[in-house]
């Protein structure tokens, strides 16, 4: 703390003026911009060629004309997409195995964040720690067993056996971001109800969930994005066409013979579809969920 | 008379609640912990045991050989290769993610106009599919149509394609390079978030007794934000170090062993291989760096919370 101020006061010796507090403004607003305006574009243009391959196929002759602004819109990639493969299916089995792994994974993690959080008793901490180390358990160590002790079960090729390989991740998930979230609620409230004579089951569920309410939702849209998003499980479980979702089935697409990049960029653009629009309409909870999360956490 | 019928209830109360809260706090973890034993602990000591064991895919009897699958990993110049390789990508991709971040952070913590809307943006990648992101760069990168090889062709910059995926040092290089576009925004919205805490009166006096920007970012918001740059560090360090999807769709480990890391090493012995019991004790190997960073990570967490 001293050392700061020492620093600084060193410092503002040689620093004094208001045409240096004006060139420092100038500086800052330039460099703000430069690192803003180079990171959309880096971040926007990929996207943005996504879109232009999607609607404006590039034509399969080996040409190296290119032009980056599209010259017409076309829906034909999308039709060969929908007409040529499964994908509506595969869309139809992504969100069955997200919204059901989804769903699981929020009621049982906010009963076990909700206990974490808000009740003693001996080994919270030790639990608490335990579902953090589940959260980071690398999935590369887990999927191998995993395949095996589904394939024992005759659960692979079966969205069950999804459905329980995504729990791996969404149930520690959000048993941790909510655990932050419910720190977070003032006890007071709790307590002062459990005075008046609730009971903690009814002080949990009228007090303090209607609270939390905004932490679920985020944790509902992060468990869902994960599921939806998810690669390798999928990759490795599902190899039957009619019951893969996704992950699995654009992989198809990409190790084929030839690549349709309009195709590819057809299916990528309808798979980002849901998270983007998701994100946009709850980008509120999803900043402040994150924010409790990650880092809090 | 009214106070002590009160006061009555309430110590009595308490001296039960401490048990009963005991009980329905265990009540209501039980699902959870149940479901972590059975999906995550369960599979774990399947995945010790299946590593002393010669496990082949499609044999139902898997001999205890101790520890021979990982004596011939250790052995194995190819495990080497691809231990530096993993160390390599995980190195460089999250160093260039936490500066990358940390200057798009600082950026958007200013005030600006659209500021929410640049924010969303900025989010994007992170919220797309891993696999979106990849299709899109694998297209971009491709010599035959790709957009970076047509525009420098086109701009007389290469006369033949760059072969961005099959030259040996290109190809680490182009899959870094989508792991960090896709990872970077989790460094700037966690690092955002921790901006809100920092600085504050300490920013306002820097900046009264004419602290230049360099000198206030060195000495204010560097060791504020320290702490938070540590746990997003790990977390990420850890995440990268697993990650599977962008260097199996880009390269499947290629060109020869050039881009192999654990997790594609783990599914070439394993699944392809047929060999279980000694892929998966691939990934066991991985435990003992992965220990020591969940150690660090665990010790920033624990600061952090014991301060805030």
């Amino acid at each position: 703390m001293s050392d700061v101020i020492r620093v600084v006061d060193a410092r503002s010796a040689a620093n004094t003026g208001r045409g240096s507090l004006r060139t420092e403004l100038i500086i800052k607003r330039t460099l703000q911009w430069s690192v803003l305006v180079t990171a959309l574009v880096i971040v926007v243009f990929p996207l943005y060629w996504m879109l232009v391959t999607a609607f404006d196929p590039p034509s399969l002759s080996y040409t190296s004309q290119i032009s980056l602004l599209p010259k017409r819109l076309t829906f034909s990639a999308m039709a060969q997409l929908l007409r040529e493969y499964d994908f509506l299916l595969w869309m139809w089995n992504s969100a069955t195995v997200a919204i059901i792994s989804t769903l699981l994974a929020v009621v049982v993690g906010t009963l076990a964040a909700y206990s974490l959080a808000r009740l003693r008793y001996p080994g919270r901490g030790f639990l608490a720690g335990v579902f953090f180390l589940a959260y980071i358990f690398p999935a590369t160590l887990l999927v191998v067993p995993v395949f095996v002790i589904l394939s024992v079960l005759g659960l692979t090729d079966d969205y069950i056996g999804l459905i329980l390989s995504y729990l791996i991740f969404t149930v520690p998930f959000c048993t941790w971001m909510l655990r932050a979230y419910l720190t977070s609620i003032p006890p007071e409230l709790e307590e002062a109800a459990l005075v008046d004579g609730a009971t903690r089951v009814q002080a949990m569920l009228l007090i303090i969930l209607p609270l939390a309410a905004p932490g679920v939702a985020a944790a509902t849209i992060f468990a869902f994005t994960l599921s939806w998003n998810e690669y390798l499980y999928a990759f490795i479980l599902m190899t039957d066409s009619t019951k893969m979702t996704l992950s699995p089935g654009m992989t198809k697409l990409v190790f084929g013979d030839i690549f349709l990049w309009g195709m590819i960029m057809s299916g990528a653009t309808l798979m980002s579809l849901p998270v983007v629009l998701l994100y946009f309409v709850a980008q509120r909870f999803v900043v402040s969920g994150l924010t409790a999360g990650s880092v809090k956490g | 008379m009214a106070l002590r019928t009160a006061s009555v209830p309430v110590p009595s109360r308490r001296r039960f609640r401490l048990p009963r809260d005991a009980m329905l706090g265990y009540l209501l973890l039980a699902p959870a912990i149940l479901l972590l034993l059975v999906l995550v602990g369960y599979p774990f000591l399947t995945a010790v045991v299946m590593s002393l064991q010669k496990k082949l895919i499609g044999q139902a009897v898997a001999p205890f050989i101790g520890l021979d699958n990982y004596i011939s990993l250790l052995m194995d110049r190819t495990f080497w290769v691809v231990v530096r390789n993993v160390l390599i990508f995980a190195g460089a991709s999250v160093a260039i993610k936490l500066v990358i971040g940390t200057a798009v952070a600082l950026a958007l913590n200013e005030s600006m106009p659209a500021r929410g809307i640049i924010r969303s943006i900025m989010i994007l990648p992170w919220a797309l599919p891993t696999l979106v992101a990849v299709l899109i760069w694998m297209w971009m990168y491709s010599d035959v149509g790709g957009v970076f090889n047509s525009v420098l062709m086109g701009a007389g910059i290469v006369e033949r394609p760059i072969l961005f995926l099959s030259d040996p040092v290109l190809a680490m290089v182009s899959v870094i390079v989508v792991n960090i576009w896709r990872g970077f925004p989790f460094f700037t919205i966690t690092l955002l978030a921790g901006l809100q805490t920092v600085g504050g009166d300490q920013y306002d006096a820097a900046k009264v007794d004419g602290a230049n920007i360099v000198a206030r970012f060195r000495h204010v918001t560097l060791p504020g934000l320290a702490p938070v740059m540590a746990v997003v560090t790990l977390l990420s360090t850890i995440f990268t170090l697993n990650d599977f999807a962008i260097v199996w769709l880009l390269t499947k480990g290629g060109p020869g062993n050039a881009t192999d890391v654990l997790s594609t090493l783990t599914y070439k012995v394993a699944i392809r291989g047929l060999e279980l019991g000694k892929g998966v004790a691939v990934s066991v190997l991985m435990l003992p760096l992965l220990i020591v960073l969940i150690v660090l990570l665990t010790r920033f967490i624990n600061k952090r919370e014991g301060a805030g």
